[in-house]
Parts: structure tokens; C-alpha cells; sequence
């Protein structure tokens, strides 16, 4: 199977004060077409630098990495901000929607960035909100939304440019059980959907059981069971 | 612009407040610019508007053209330099002239009738070289009460004048200007005579008006600018408006610089998540100045119609003057200023790293 995203002996290190910490350590991880992986582990342990890393957000300090089989360690800023733009989908912690767009505009949003035509926009983000449940919400501001329903808005907006992963940070944060198993449930059953790949970094036991793999980050690396 | 024109719509109270104020400091800007300009024509719009190019002077006079003499030779010489008709000897004493008891200040201008100086009229005729005691004065004095015909006494030499017409934009001093020919003048007494003159008038290029001042060792050139700041009071007035016009542009740059910086510094977070999800540097600075484009230009607008619609309330007596081309150099300058102010915000945009958007919880 094709390799979605391909992280290679990725380490990163930052430097404080005078003395250097090791956030990542060699770590490789393989996401194929059709798969949801899951990342777990304390804060601290360096999800978030691994998520800014696959998410082209952050460069690494050693190692390589691919997304659809493309070598990015090499490109330069502007390229990356493409690339994130056109192949990685990005769902945030508590959902991070532009205050000040309605719903179907902060998907329209995502093309107009891509320099895409707008009236084919609105009718890819119509059917992108119906199928989320979301097409009675379609002109509200997010400010009116309940918070499973912002997190609805955010997947919809990830998958607005057809990205070849989706990256979430936490999306169950600020969601009750209920809520945010939907919302994990939705995640998946896009990924396996669209035949696109999925990573979601989790303090989140209870939605564990929807994912394909749960990786667990320790001293750097991820393993596949906890010891 | 897709983010700039929906932000405006939906944070509609911030973004007119921002408005109201420079609404406000435009406003400012432009009754203060109207004002200088009308003081500076009620001044000494008997030369500004003149066609006058350069005015030949004493040396002695430190440029002003009320402490200037020159003898009537001079004006002889001069015609081997420049043409009879382009240049005009003139002389000024300010006065006060009496009319029923009321009692005027006005400045007298002796010219010759036929010269370039000759005033614009608006009524009546112009006086004749060789009969005397006849004069045009400025449409101003008509406030007074006085009408074509009426007759006026000068003060100091108890002589009478018979107002034959009356002109327009003539005056000096912020007082209106009595034209006379050198006739009426000679007839005066001392210190007027037909012998010496306060300054000679010339139209001419600068080259002309600097071999002048090189072959008269008593004489200056001096351009119609200068010699307007020569005018008592003129320069002090002017200097204190223009101060106060730089201080509003400097007022306006700052209040908008800040407004902006706030409002960038509180959508940190946001403008996170944008440049995460693709967008550019570009694509959110342009978006930025767009709104302060946006803003600007609808603010200035509504303050050139306030500025215009109050200056047809204000009363003849308050000199105020503001053409539409001074209103439109106003207008793009603070457009300027406003987008100068908004260039902290950029900064700060262009300095927001897309990481911010990971890890944090808005």
C-alpha cells in the first residue's frame, strides 16, 4: 500500500540556555492510504513538535520526510505554505475558526487561498457541510455554534482542498464523551471515505478504539504498545 | 478580498469607531488647512493672486515691501531689462479712512491705471490716470455700509476720495486695499510723492530678475513667495496653522498606527491558524491594508462633505478658502499616512509563525 506520510529518523532538538534538549529522537512513523493513526502520550513528550513537523510547520533538525511520496525536506518556506495549503488538512484544538467568516465561508476560504474558483467552491463546501450534518448552520457565525459542531466545521474545512493527510491536534479538547466520539467517528469514516490518511494526536482515551493504530510517544519515539 | 470585507461586516462597531476618529482628525485637517489658506488670502491676496513674478526692492527694506523705497529712476533703468508693460511701479501706505464717523483701516495702492496691477472689478469702473481723487476699493469695505459713489476721507491728509468702483480679492494686510492712481497719491503730502515708490512689480523669469539685482547694488529681486512673507503678520500666521496641520498628520499617524497594532496583536492566534492552513504573509498584509484603504478612503470622504458642508454655514467674516485640488492633496496625503500607520501591524504579521496555531488552545 502507498505511504500517505512517511516520517524518516526524524529528530529535532532545541537548544535552551546552554544546554540542548532532545524532543524527538529517530522517530519514523509510516501513515498508508485508508489508515487513522492515533499518538498518545503525556504533555511534554513532544506531540505537538511532532505534529508542526508533519504538518510542514517546523523543520526538523535531522531526517526526512514525505508526504504522497514527495521529499520535503528541501523546500524552501514559500513551497511549504503551498504544500500545507493543497495536501495537509489541519484540525486544531478547539477548532480555531476565523470569528469572523460563517461556516460555508471558512471553507470557501481554504479555495479562495488556493486561488480556486469560488462558485465551484461554495458547491464542494454545500456538500462537504451536508454530509457533516452541518448544511442547517451553513450562514451562522462561529460564535453560534455548539463546540461539537465548530469541530465539525474545522474537519470540513481540513478536508475543503482534498489533502492527502489530515493532521488533528487534540480535536476532542473541548467536547464531551458524547461529542467527541462523533466527531473522532467522523474523522474516520472520512479517511476511510476518501482513501486519504489521518493522524490525531490525543489525550483522549475513550475514542482510542475508533483509530486503525494508537501509537504512544516515549523519550522521543513511538511505539506501538505501551510498555 | 475576501477576509478584509467580511471582518468589516462583522466587527461593524470596531471598525466604525476607527472610522469615527478619523473622521474626526480629517475633518480637523482640512477646516485648519481652509483656514490658513483663507487667513493667507485675506492677508495678501492683493499680491497672491496678482501676476506678479518677482518684486524689485531696497536693499534696506529686509525684504518687506512696506519698508522698501526706491526712487523713480530706477523704474527708467529698468526698461533696458524687461518690457514697459511687465513691469509696474507700486506703492503702499496703510491707513485709516473715515465715512460717517465710521472709521476704516484700510491700505492704499498706488499704481498706474493701465499696469498689470490694475485691480479686477466687480462694479463700477476704473479710475483714469490723470484725474485724481478718484479710487477702486476692495468689495470687503462694502460690509461697512458703503456704496458706488460714496465718498471717503483719509485721516492723515484730510483728502476726500470718491469710490468709482469696487474689485475683488484685493487685500492687504486683512484690510482692504484702496487703488489709486500716482495723481491722488502725490497729492497727499509727505511721505507720499510721485518721486519714490515702495516696490516695482515684474513679470519676468528668474534669470532677468537676477541680472537686475546684479546691476543695482541697492536693489533686490524678490519672488512673489518671499515677498508675501513679508507682509506684516503674514508668516507668524502661516507658521502656526502649518504647525498645527503637521501636528494632525502626525496625531493621525500615530492614533491609526496604534488602533491598528491593537487590533493585529489581539488576532495573533488567528492570523496562526491562517498562515497553518496556507495562507501567505502576502495574501493577510494585503488584506490589512486593504481595510485601512477601505476605511481611509470612506472617512475622507464623509469629512470633505462635512468640511465643504460647514464652510457654506460659516459667516463672510471668517476667512475660509479650501479649493477642491488642496481638499484632494490633503485627502491622499493622510490616505498616505493611514497606510504608513498600518505598517506596524505588517510587521507583526509578517513576524506570527504558523507553529503558533499548534498546541494552544485559542
Amino acid at each position: 500500500m502507498k505511504a500517505k506520510l512517511y516520517l524518516e529518523k526524524i529528530s529535532k532538538v532545541f537548544t535552551d540556555g546552554d544546554h540542548e534538549v532532545t524532543v524527538l529522537d529517530e522517530l519514523s512513523l509510516k501513515v498508508n492510504e485508508g489508515e487513522f493513526v492515533a499518538v498518545v502520550g503525556p504533555s511534554g513528550s513532544g506531540k505537538s513538535t511532532f505534529l508542526s513537523i508533519s504538518g510542514a510547520l517546523l523543520s526538523p533538525s535531522k531526517g526526512r520526510m514525505f508526504i504522497n511520496g514527495k521529499d520535503l525536506s528541501k523546500e524552501s518556506d514559500d513551497k511549504l505554505n503551498e504544500i500545507r495549503l493543497k495536501n495537509i488538512g489541519f484540525v486544531f484544538q478547539s477548532s480555531n475558526l476565523i470569528p469572523y467568516l460563517t461556516v460555508l465561508d471558512q471553507l470557501i476560504l481554504i479555495s479562495v487561498l488556493a486561488g480556486k474558483d469560488k462558485q465551484e467552491a461554495e458547491v464542494k463546501a454545500n456538500k462537504l457541510l451536508d454530509r457533516l450534518g452541518l448544511s442547517h448552520r451553513v450562514h451562522h457565525y462561529p460564535e453560534t455554534l455548539s463546540g461539537g459542531e465548530r469541530q465539525r466545521v474545522a474537519i470540513a474545512r481540513a478536508w475543503m482542498n482534498d489533502p492527502e493527510i489530515l493532521l488533528a491536534d487534540e480535536p476532542t479538547a473541548s467536547l464531551d464523551a458524547e461529542r467527541g466520539r462523533e466527531v473522532v467517528q467522523m474523522l474516520s469514516d472520512e479517511v476511510k471515505l476518501r482513501g486519504k490518511a489521518a493522524v490525531m494526536v490525543t489525550h483522549d482515551q475513550r475514542v482510542l478504539d475508533l483509530c486503525d493504530r494508537v501509537l504512544y510517544m516515549e523519550d522521543g519515539k513511538l511505539v506501538e504498545n505501551k510498555r | 478580498m475576501f477576509l478584509a470585507l467580511r471582518e468589516l461586516r462583522h466587527a461593524k462597531l470596531r471598525y466604525a469607531l476607527i472610522s469615527l476618529i478619523m473622521i474626526l482628525i480629517a475633518w480637523l485637517v482640512l477646516f485648519v488647512t481652509g483656514l490658513a489658506n483663507g487667513l493667507s488670502s485675506d492677508n495678501a491676496a492683493s499680491i497672491q493672486y496678482s501676476s506678479v513674478d518677482y518684486l524689485l526692492l531696497s536693499k534696506d527694506g529686509d525684504q518687506k515691501i512696506t519698508r522698501s523705497s526706491l526712487s523713480g529712476q530706477s523704474l527708467n533703468d529698468i526698461g533696458k531689462f524687461v518690457q514697459k508693460d511687465d513691469a509696474a511701479p507700486v506703492s503702499i501706505q496703510m491707513s485709516t479712512v473715515e465715512n460717517e464717523n465710521k472709521k476704516i483701516d484700510v491700505a492704499f495702492f498706488a499704481i498706474d491705471a493701465t499696469s498689470f496691477l490694475k485691480p479686477q472689478l466687480v462694479e463700477g469702473k476704473m479710475f483714469s490716470n490723470d484725474r485724481s481723487n478718484e479710487v477702486v476699493v476692495d468689495r470687503s469695505i462694502k460690509e461697512e455700509g458703503l456704496l458706488l459713489g460714496d465718498k471717503i476721507k483719509d485721516e492723515l491728509s484730510g483728502k476726500t476720495f470718491t469710490i468709482v468702483g469696487f474689485s475683488k480679492n484685493q487685500t492687504f494686510s486683512h484690510s482692504p486695499v484702496v487703488h489709486m492712481n500716482v495723481k491722488t497719491w502725490s497729492h497727499l503730502g509727505r511721505p507720499y510723492s510721485k518721486e519714490t515708490m515702495n516696490a516695482i512689480a515684474l513679470k519676468t523669469d528668474k534669470d532677468t530678475a537676477d541680472k537686475i539685482e546684479r546691476s543695482y547694488s541697492e536693489i533686490e529681486a524678490v519672488e512673489k513667495k518671499q515677498a508675501l512673507k513679508g507682509i506684516p503678520g503674514y508668516q507668524e500666521e502661516q507658521g502656526s496653522l502649518l504647525m498645527m496641520i503637521i501636528f494632525l498628520f502626525i496625531i493621525a499617524a500615530f492614533v491609526l498606527a496604534v488602533f491598528f497594532y491593537v487590533i493585529t496583536i489581539q488576532k495573533m492566534n488567528q492570523f496562526g491558524v491562517l498562515k497553518a492552513i496556507g495562507a501567505k504573509t502576502g495574501y493577510l498584509a494585503k488584506n490589512i491594508l486593504y481595510q485601512v484603504f477601505l476605511l481611509s478612503s470612506v472617512s475622507l470622504l464623509i469629512s470633505n462633505g462635512l468640511t465643504y458642508g460647514v464652510s457654506f454655514m460659516l459667516p463672510a467674516s471668517l476667512p475660509f478658502v479650501l479649493s477642491p485640488l488642496l481638499a484632494l492633496g490633503c485627502s491622499l496625503l493622510f490616505l498616505g499616512v493611514a497606510l504608513l500607520g498600518s505598517v506596524l501591524s505588517l510587521y507583526q504579521v509578517a513576524k506570527i509563525d504558523a507553529i503558533e496555531a499548534i498546541g494552544r488552545a485559542a
